[in-house]
This record gives structure tokens, C-alpha cells and sequence, in this order.
């Protein structure tokens, strides 16, 4: 059964993490005709999953367990209505000049400066609560993080979360917002601009997977299958992908865009995180109260390319993160809540290559260079350097990196052969095609990118409009 | 083990097997197979991509047949997999990856299966982490899945019954009869486990005895389902069927494939039974079911329950409750694939009517005035306890009840001594452990029904020789044999449905069965004679859809028999066989190769292809090896000229 729908929307969006609701909110407002395709399904904090099982199953492609080709990475994609604002630890940071100042290097785009993105992180920052956690709440993964850095005299600083109110007075725990917030202070897209948009007319359809785009008589036309296996076409007059670094590039490879735009794919960048644990005499009990509170501030690190933080997951993916199987396992998990945890996020250099094999099957390449791994090894041994100072007992290092900050594969720039996005956020040649999420940045800033999608994004929005009324 | 909707049972047995290498358990922890969380794979398995799950399917199947010494081997290599070198080491991290989410994320979910008792995961490893909802958290917001109202829905719920029935049909018939079979056997051994529970629910719903509920509904719905098992892959099985002379070359095929979303409405007579029996048929077809139980007697809840404990989704099967003037036009109305009604004669014409409207097909089980013919030379103790037990088992209560007992003249008088003996020894009661023999009536307005046909047969002269004490109020009707009948009475004409046994003499075999075919019913019967020949003879006389021979009600006791009535009893079968084409669409298939060869029945028609067919007509059909040889000859002339003429409308069309 195919479904062709008689109705032209002015703007449809492909994906409904991060990007697409910031400019959906904006075209809604100025009266356009949106439509918003998401392949992952629509909650609310109400019907969040409530165990890891379900949320693992059901929030992320291949079931949180999308691998490299080399198999040494996993990329956490998520797949749900609000995409990383949802799944994430809500961390909110803008770039600094040592990242845009890469990104203006390798794009040529000049408004990547922090004078010129100021004002679009402020109109980002607008939309959300930012907050700290107060020192009192801070559990003691926080505090052994703490007093490792102090010890050994790095610097760190308190997290910016996008949070509103998390009632720490109650007993709440960080490690169950990671399944999506279910008290609604997480400061995810459904809580916040989505919820605005959708109040002015957005059109939201979720559990829909597209799967091939077209342009004619100067329209869009977008092919989708539901979770039924219905296939459906929409048609648009301007199209806005938001799909992600692996979403977008395929939905465009899959169609065949790489014949006019050979860059489709490249620079792809994923900041390879690896998890380690100290395991202390006395309990730490990572999982209770707020684990998170800190992040390394430390100009050195910076230099270094890492950044180290304070993280911690739940017991499937610890399980699967340490090594080994049989009653070693067990008898490593049987002193779980003696876990600290620290994790080394590394700013990648070597770009990865998100492909399609001839049945439109995802291949992602993506490997390490010796630079990315001196950034791994000498973030590790701070690491291990903090764990030994507060006491540890043992140290045990995660055994594959995890993907978790997707970008790049349609990477915005001045050349239309090294790069996908014109500086209109249009696909070069392409008078009514955008993107704004993270695929278009050129390289890996080191920074949670978050907040700079959402600056991008209100940047993006206020174009396509002066664009499309001209 | 749970059943799942993605694996086979062997690729579930290889799981346990993966995940007590993986998750042997220690002391303190349990073993990946004691807790039991295997139990909802389901949860994962429904959201992986295809190619994920063919990766386990094949990995679990090979790993049910491994040796655990192997499967041990295969992780340690894996978590070495850095000394092995590029694809081989790419190959072991994806196999410890795919190993270790498939078995760990169902373990540390700390999910369990029924029954297990010992410490959760969380507590050994000191998993407790809070999230405190207040009030406001609580509120209901817009869930993915509209709340429907199954309790006399309004017509707007209905339609959205409806559309999730359509939405999940889809999915059931994906599956093949196979899968579709691992639920009607896990439903087996559950209703197996539970029929304490639902002997209680049956007893409080419809008061009827303990021993006619254990007999009739869950003996009859297990026997129903040990049938399905058996049978139902044969019978739904694609078929061959040759393909005459005459098409020559090409392949005939017939494919059973469900109707799509089936409405089933049932009786209060039997309401455990009457349920399950038509939807596990409907479902195990394919169908998607939307199920209404009478509202007397509603089981509420109990039928959910069971299915989704053996693990069928609620969109599978919705139930729908209400008084059946109101919902069930409004079930008809969103236009179901099929309606299968069991029940009275006056709503089973009214759905018809209703069912017209849309052209809807329609399976109709109405009611009966059962005779049953008792001839000089049976055994008579043994008739009379038949023919009791025939009248007044369920409190007479059941479409195929004896109405109507003919005893040959010779032996009336001994016979109704025995019948009244026999009905005076029966006790009255729902006795828990099951003693009594008869329970009260289960709706009010078969008791009114009853006392209007007491009270005309008695005014126009009938003889009762028990009961006659009965006050015509109190819902426990003491049984009544009743003889001196005559034709005007209601009790002679009408379906009685309650424990009276009226009796009539008989003279003459075709006497017997002009009585026997009086009545506008004809649902089944029963012939009781020591000549075989005698009571095959009568049993074939007698206008009805299932005949007893020397027995009573017992067609209905073997599922391969089809079940339904003849006359205003009835339209279909169902049951056997025939029971599974109630539920199906037979597609008829004719398969002929792809060639440039035409058709001789095609355009162009001439003079000369008239002839040449009328010669083929003619002896094809004609008996003896020369019209063969004859009509062999005339096809290939015909074959040959259509040959000719393809060839020059080719030419013609090329210049």
C-alpha cells in the first residue's frame, strides 16, 4: 500500500531531535505549513520506558548497538521524538574560539567566530532553563572527581544543564533521566520548542522512517514507511533534513545525491568516549543523586584534546562495557555500587565515512589515528592518575569507545566539493533544501554540541525565512 | 518459556544456553536461566532491525545444537578479540557485542519470569536508584496509545476497536500458522494451570454446576485446542489441485489466508467455551478478533487475562463488553470481514438483516428443538440416563439440549418409570466440589420464557410427572418430565432452554421422523436402536445438521466433526475441518508460465477456430480411447492455427 498525500506543506523536516524543533518553532510562528517525519516514537514524560531494556530497545537504532565497520566503536544514535536532548546528560556549552576557530579553517565560513555566534547562542539559551548542581547534592562520584583534580591540581568546573528543576530534595537520581526525564525538567525539545511549535500548528508524525527524497517542479517529495511498513509519500515546497550525521548522509546517499555533491558522507566525527572504573573500598554508589556534576576545565587538557568527565550508565551497559564473561563477570558486578567512574572524551582528528552498500545498508567507517589514540592514552592515565589518588582499589578500563556526539557526513562550507551546506545552511545548488543539525559541522570541536546545534538552528531559521520571503 | 513472537522455540533454548555461559551465576547471583528474564525477549526483539534479528536467529539456532564447551570457547575469544587480527577481531567484537546486549540487557533489566523467588539482580549488585513522581508527574498526559473504553463503547471507540484490530492483523498474519500455533499451545497449558480459577469464574457468572462447567468448557475449549495443534498446519496448508486436460501446462493452487478482522458474539450458555473455541479458530487462520461476550454472563476480564499471559498483545484480540442491543450494531456497523454469531434465533435474524446492509458474511449458530427417537430394542436404563443427561445437563441450558424424547409405544411405560427415577435422584445446587448435578438458571428472562411454557402446557393439559411443584419464579427449576403433549402447545413448538424433558409415543419409524422434522429447527438429533442399519437409516431421514447414534450431544465431542445446523438452525459450520474455511478467504490460483504463446480461447474468433473448438468440445468429452486420440488431434490442430494467426497479427503490426 503507498499512500501519496494530496497536501503540500510549506517546510517538511526529516528527524525531530535537536535541530528541526528550533526551526520548526520559528517557520510555525511566522504561519508556514510544517510537517515533521521522526522514525523513533513520540513521548511524553508520562510514557517514558521505565527500565534499560525497554529504554535501550526502544529509543535507539539497532538497540543502542550500531557499530563501526572495525566493530571497536558503538554509536549511541538515538531514534525518538527530541533525539539527544532526551537521551543526554543535558549538558550545555558553548564553543569556544579554539573550536570555531578550527571550523572557520576548514569550512570558510566566516561567521563561525565567537563574536558572531554570541548572539545566537543567547537566543538558544533563551528557549531553555540552564542549570548548575548545588554543591550540597553532588554524590560522591562527583566528590571523588573532585578531589582527584585537586589533588593533582587540574582544573575543573561546575556542568551547565539544561534542567529546570530536578527536586533533588526528593531523592531523584541523575541515572534515571537517562531514559528521558520523566519529571519533566530535563530541558529536551518535547518539554521546550517542540512543545511551542506543535501549539502553532506543526504536524508531527512519528514512528515514520524516510527513506528517499526527490525534487520536482521545484518541490521536495519525501517517501516514508511506517512502522507498519506502509509507505507514504509527502510533498513539500522546502525540505529541512535533521536527521543527524548518519541520518542524513545515508537518506542522501540513498537517494543519490553523491552524483552532484561527492563530499556526502566524509568528515564524519563522533568525539570516541571510553568509560573507566575505580573501584573503592567503601561503597560510592555512582548511581545515586546527581553523579554528574563537574567537568574538567583544564587548559591543558584542552590543548591535549581530551576532556574528562564524570559520567556514569546503567548496569546492562556497564556489563557490556567491561570485559569478560562467566563468574568473573559476576564477581565484578557483585561490587558494583563500589564503582567510581570517570570518562575520557576525545576531540577525534581522523574523519570517519558514513557509506551505503547497494542495498542502501549502512557501512560506517571509523578509525582511530595516532593522534586520536596519544588523545585516548594520556586522558586515560589522567584518569587513572585521579583513581589512584582518591584510593581506588583497582582500576578496570572500558573495553570499546562509545560514539555518542554524531557529526559531521554533509559538513557546511565555502567549496561545494569539500563540503555538502553553502553558509545559507542550503545543500550546495539546492535553492530549497537545508540542514542546521549537527552534520554540518566540519570538524570535531571537543565540546558538547547541544547548544551549538540549537544556535545554528535559530541562526538557520532566521535565513530559510529571509530566504524564502525574498 | 515464554513464547516469542520472533524466535522459534530452539532459538530461545539456544539463548538460555548463550546466557548461562555468559551469566552462569555465582553464590550470590543468579544464573542467566533462573531468573527467568528470557520471558521478555519480546521487549528487545520487537524493536530490532531485520537484519539484527536474522544475526540472532541464526546465532541461537546454531548455538541450541552447539555443545556449551563451544559456546565457552567462542567468548573467550571474543573477549580477546585484540590478539586476533582486522575482520577476525572485527568479527569476534561484533559477535561478543551482539552475545553480550542480547543476553546482559535482558539480565541487568532486572526483569524476572513468573514463580521466581530468589534475590533480583538489582539487590545483589545494589542497584537502587530513585525517581519520585509527585502528583503532577502522575497526571495523564496524551499517551501514544489512546485509553479505549471496552465497557459499551460509544460508537467513536468502536472505530478506533476497529482500526487497531486492522493495524495488528497485519503482524498476526505475518507469522505463519506455526508461530501463530506456539500461542494457541502456550494458552493450553495455561488454561490447563488455571482451571480452578476459571471454574469459579464460570460458576459465579452463570451458576451453573461445577461438574457441567469442568465437562463442557474447559474439557471442550482444551480438546478444541489439542485439535488446533494437530491439525490446523495441515488443513491451512497451501493445496495443489490438478488441472484438467483442457489447460494443459499451467499449475492450480488453492492458499487459505484469514478474512482480516472477524467479530465473534457469544451465547451465555457456554460463555468460557463459546469464547475461546471461536477466537483461537478465527486467530490461528490469521484473523484479528473482536470478541463480544453476552452481557449476562461477561467472564469480565478472564478472557484478556489468559491470552495475555500466553503472550498475545491486547490489539490481538479485543473484547468488548455491553448490552448486545446497543454494542453489537454498533460492531456491525464499522463493517467486520466476517460475523460469527452464536445464539437465539431472533438476533441471529437481526444481525443478518444488519450484516446485508454491508454485505457481510455471516456464520449463524441458532437454536434448537433436539429430538431424540428411542426405539423398542435399546438398552433402557442406559437410554432413559441418556436422555436425562440430554435434557437437563447445563440446566437444559444448550442449543443441542433433547427437547423432544419419541419412545416407541412398547416400551413408554417402563421408560417414563425410569425417567422419573432417574430425575428425582438429581440434586439441585453449585456445590464447590462438585456434587450437584444441576444448577440454577442463569438469566431471569429464560426463567420468565419457562414459566409461560409451564403454565400453557399445563393449561391445555400436559402431564408432569416431577416438577410440577415448581413456583414458575425461583431460579432454581426443579426438573420436569412432562408427557400428554399436544401440537398447539408452545412447549412443542418452541425452544425451551431449560431442564424440561417433554415425551411422545411413537408407533412407527416414519412416524418418529415426520415428528422428528415437524418443527422449523433442525440443529441435531439422536437415534437409539440396537440395528445399526435401523438407526443410520432414521439418522439420514432425519432433516438436521449432527445426529447421535445411540448416544447423546456427543458430535459436538469430537473436534473433527463440523458443528451447525440445518433448517432456521443455523447457516455454516464451524468446528473440524470446515470450522477453519469459516474463517478463511480460499483463494483459488491458476499459474501458467510467461511465453508469447495465445490463448485458443482468446480474440480473434473465425469460422474455422468455431469448428475446430466444436470438434474438441465434442470429443473430449466423448467416452472411448478414439475420442481421446480424437481430441488430441483437434488441439493440436487448434494450437497450431492459433500459432498461425498470432504470428500473422505479429507481421501485420510490425509494417
Amino acid at each position: 500500500m503507498h499512500t501519496v498525500q494530496s497536501q503540500t506543506y510549506d517546510f517538511i523536516f526529516v528527524g525531530a531531535g535537536i535541530s528541526s524543533p528550533f526551526i520548526a518553532h520559528e517557520l510555525c510562528r511566522a504561519g508556514s505549513n510544517c510537517l515533521m517525519i521522526e522514525a523513533g516514537p513520540h513521548y511524553t514524560h508520562h510514557t517514558y520506558p521505565r527500565n534499560e531494556l525497554d529504554g535501550t530497545s526502544q529509543m535507539y537504532w539497532s538497540g543502542g548497538l550500531e557499530l563501526s565497520t572495525d566493530a571497536k566503536l558503538v554509536f549511541l544514535r538515538p531514534k525518538v521524538v527530541g533525539g539527544g536532548s532526551i537521551v543526554n546528560q543535558a549538558l550545555v556549552d558553548r564553543f569556544d574560539d579554539d573550536a570555531l576557530d578550527a571550523w572557520r579553517a576548514a569550512s570558510g565560513v566566516d561567521f563561525f567566530n565567537v563574536n558572531d555566534m554570541d548572539a545566537w547562542y543567547e537566543k538558544a539559551e533563551d528557549e531553555i532553563a540552564i542549570q548548575e548542581i548545588p554543591a550540597d547534592v553532588r554524590n560522591q562520584n562527583a566528590r571523588i572527581f573532585q578531589e582527584g583534580f585537586e589533588k593533582l591540581g587540574y582544573h575543573l568546573a561546575p556542568l551547565h544543564r539544561a534542567q529546570k528543576d530536578c527536586r533533588y530534595g526528593d531523592g531523584n537520581c541523575c541515572i534515571e533521566c537517562l531514559n528521558g526525564c520523566r519529571i519533566g525538567s530535563k530541558q529536551s525539545t518535547p518539554e521546550t520548542v517542540l512543545k511551542k511549535a506543535l501549539a502553532h500548528g506543526l504536524q508531527l508524525v512519528p514512528e515514520t522512517e524516510a527513506e528517499q527524497i526527490s525534487e520536482n517542479d521545484g518541490g521536495v517529495q519525501v517517501q516514508c514507511r511506517d512502522r507498519l511498513g506502509r509507505q507514504m509519500t509527502y510533498r513539500g515546497r522546502h525540505l529541512i533534513l535533521a536527521g543527524g550525521a548518519i541520518g542524513n548522509s545515508r537518506l542522501l546517499l540513498n537517494s543519490g545525491y553523491n552524483r552532484e555533491l561527492p563530499h556526502i558522507g566524509h568528515d564524519f566525527y563522533c568525539h570516541p568516549q571510553y568509560m573507566n572504573f575505580g573501584i573503592y573500598a567503601e561503597p560510592v554508589n555512582a548511581h545515586i543523586g546527581a553523579f554528574q556534576a563537574f567537568k574538567s576545565d583544564d587548559p591543558g587538557f584542552r590543548h591535549e584534546g581530551f576532556k574528562l568527565e564524570n559520567v556514569y550508565a546503567g548496569p546492562s551497559a556497564i556489563a557490556m562495557l567491561v570485559s569478560g564473561f562467566g563468574n568473573a563477570h559476576h564477581r565484578f558486578m557483585e561490587k558494583l555500587s563500589h564503582f567510581a567512574c570517570i570518562e575520557v572524551c576525545t576531540r577525534d582528528t581522523q574523519p570517519g565515512r558514513i557509506k551505503v552498500n547497494r542495498k542502501g545498508k549502512l557501512i560506517i567507517h571509523k578509525e582511530r589515528s595516532q593522534t586520536d589514540m596519544d588523545r585516548f592514552e594520556k586522558g586515560t592515565r589522567v584518569i587513572d592518575e585521579i583513581f589512584r589518588s582518591t584510593g581506588a582499589l583497582e582500576i578496570v578500563h572500558g573495553s570499546f569507545g562509545i560514539g555518542l556526539h554524531l557529526m559531521g557526513g554533509c559538513v557546511m562550507g565555502a567549496d561545494p566539493v569539500r563540503s555538502v551546506v553553502d553558509p545559507e545552511f542550503r545543500l550546495h545548488g539546492k535553492k530549497n533544501i537545508f540542514i542546521a543539525d549537527s552534520s554540518i559541522f566540519p570538524n570535531a570541536p571537543g565540546i558538547n554540541p547541544s547548544l551549538t546545534i540549537m544556535a545554528l538552528s535559530k541562526m538557520a531559521a532566521d535565513r530559510i525565512l529571509r530566504n524564502v520571503q525574498s | 518459556m515464554k513464547i516469542s513472537r520472533y524466535f522459534s522455540r530452539n532459538q530461545l533454548l539456544g539463548l538460555l544456553k548463550t546466557g548461562d555461559v555468559i551469566l552462569p551465576g555465582t553464590e550470590q547471583s543468579p544464573s542467566f536461566s533462573q531468573t527467568g528474564c528470557i520471558e521478555h525477549i519480546d521487549r528487545m526483539a520487537a524493536f530490532l532491525s531485520a537484519d539484527d534479528l536474522s544475526g540472532l536467529r541464526i546465532l541461537f539456532s546454531i548455538f541450541h545444537w552447539s555443545p556449551r564447551w563451544l559456546i565457552r570457547l567462542l567468548m573467550r575469544m571474543c573477549t580477546h578479540n585484540r590478539s586476533y587480527p582486522g575482520f577476525l577481531g572485527a568479527g569476534l567484537r561484533m559477535l561478543e557485542i551482539g552475545l553480550k546486549g542480547a543476553t546482559m540487557s535482558l539480565y541487568y533489566a532486572n526483569l524476572t519470569g513468573p514463580g521466581y523467588q530468589d534475590k533480583k539482580v538489582f539487590e545483589v549488585i545494589g542497584w537502587n536508584p530513585k525517581i519520585v513522581l509527585r502528583e503532577s508527574d502522575l497526571a495523564p498526559g496524551t499517551s501514544p496509545g489512546p485509553a479505549l473504553n471496552y465497557d459499551n463503547p460509544a460508537p467513536e471507540d468502536v472505530a478506533a476497536i476497529y482500526k487497531r484490530a486492522r493495524q495488528a492483523q497485519p503482524d498476526i498474519e505475518s507469522w505463519g500458522v506455526a508461530k501463530r500455533l506456539e500461542f494457541i499451545s502456550r494458552l493450553k497449558d495455561i488454561i490447563i494451570s488455571r482451571q480452578a480459577y476459571i471454574l469459579d469464574r464460570i460458576q459465579q457468572d452463570t451458576g451453573k454446576s461445577r461438574t457441567d462447567a469442568l465437562t463442557a468448557e474447559i474439557f471442550g475449549t482444551l480438546d478444541h485446542l489439542d485439535y488446533l495443534e494437530k491439525k490446523a498446519r495441515k488443513i491451512l496448508a497451501d493445496r495443489k489441485v490438478p488441472t484438467p486436460f483442457a489447460l494443459m501446462g499451467k499449475k492450480s493452487r488453492i492458499y487459505f489466508e484469514p478474512m482480516g478482522t472477524t467479530l465473534i458474539i457469544s451465547p451465555w450458555n457456554y460463555p468460557f467455551y463459546q469464547a475461546i473455541v471461536p477466537i483461537t479458530l478465527s486467530f490461528t487462520v490469521g484473523n484479528a478478533v473482536i470478541y463480544k461476550p453476552a452481557s449476562a454472563t461477561p467472564l469480565k476480564g478472564l478472557v484478556e487475562d489468559l491470552l495475555a499471559e500466553a503472550g498475545f498483545e491486547p490489539d490481538w484480540v479485543q473484547v468488548v463488553y455491553g448490552p448486545g442491543r446497543q454494542v453489537g450494531d454498533r460492531l456491525i456497523e464499522q463493517r467486520p470481514d466476517k460475523i460469527f454469531f452464536i445464539g437465539s434465533q431472533s438476533v441471529g435474524q437481526h444481525i443478518m438483516r444488519r450484516a446485508a446492509e454491508h454485505l457481510i458474511p455471516v456464520e449463524l449458530e441458532l437454536g434448537g428443538k433436539d429430538p431424540m427417537i428411542v426405539f423398542e430394542d435399546v438398552d433402557l436404563p442406559r437410554a432413559a440416563a441418556g436422555a436425562v443427561w440430554g435434557a437437563l445437563t447445563n440446566t437444559g441450558q444448550s442449543c443441542t439440549a433433547v427437547e423432544k424424547l419419541f419412545v416407541h409405544q412398547s416400551i413408554y411405560d417402563r421408560f417414563m418409570d425410569a425417567l422419573v427415577r432417574e430425575t428425582s435422584r438429581l440434586t439441585l445446587g453449585t456445590d464447590p466440589a462438585g456434587g450437584a448435578d444441576i444448577g440454577p438458571m442463569t438469566t431471569p428472562s429464560q426463567v420468565t420464557v419457562i414459566a409461560e411454557q409451564v403454565a400453557d402446557a399445563k393449561a391445555k393439559g400436559a402431564r408432569f410427572l416431577t416438577g410440577a411443584d415448581w413456583d414458575g419464579r425461583s431460579a432454581s427449576i426443579p426438573p420436569m418430565v412432562v408427557d400428554q403433549i399436544t401440537e398447539g402447545m408452545q412447549l412443542d413448538q418452541e425452544e425451551t432452554f431449560g431442564p424440561i424433558l417433554p415425551v411422545i409415543p411413537f408407533a412407527e419409524e416414519a412416524e418418529a421422523v415426520a415428528m422428528a422434522n415437524a418443527g422449523e429447527f433442525g440443529l441435531s438429533a439422536s437415534v437409539w436402536s440396537d440395528d445399526l442399519k435401523r438407526a443410520d437409516r432414521v439418522a439420514r431421514a432425519i432433516v438436521t445438521g449432527n445426529v447421535s447414534i445411540n448416544n447423546v450431544m456427543l458430535t459436538e465431542g469430537n473436534h473433527a466433526l463440523p458443528f451447525g445446523g440445518a433448517k432456521k438452525s443455523g447457516i455454516g459450520r464451524y468446528k473440524g475441518e470446515f470450522g477453519f474455511y469459516c474463517f478463511a478467504n480460499i483463494k483459488s490460483i491458476l499459474i501458467d508460465g510467461n511465453s508469447n504463446k495465445m490463448e485458443a480461447n482468446w480474440f480473434p474468433y473465425s469460422p474455422k477456430k468455431f469448428r475446430l473448438f466444436t470438434d474438441l468440445t465434442t470429443q473430449i468429452y466423448s467416452r472411448g480411447v478414439l475420442s481421446t486420440v480424437k481430441a488430441a488431434v483437434s488441439g493440436l490442430k487448434l494450437e497450431s492455427y492459433v500459432k498461425k494467426v498470432a504470428k500473422k497479427h505479429a507481421r501485420s503490426r510490425e509494417s
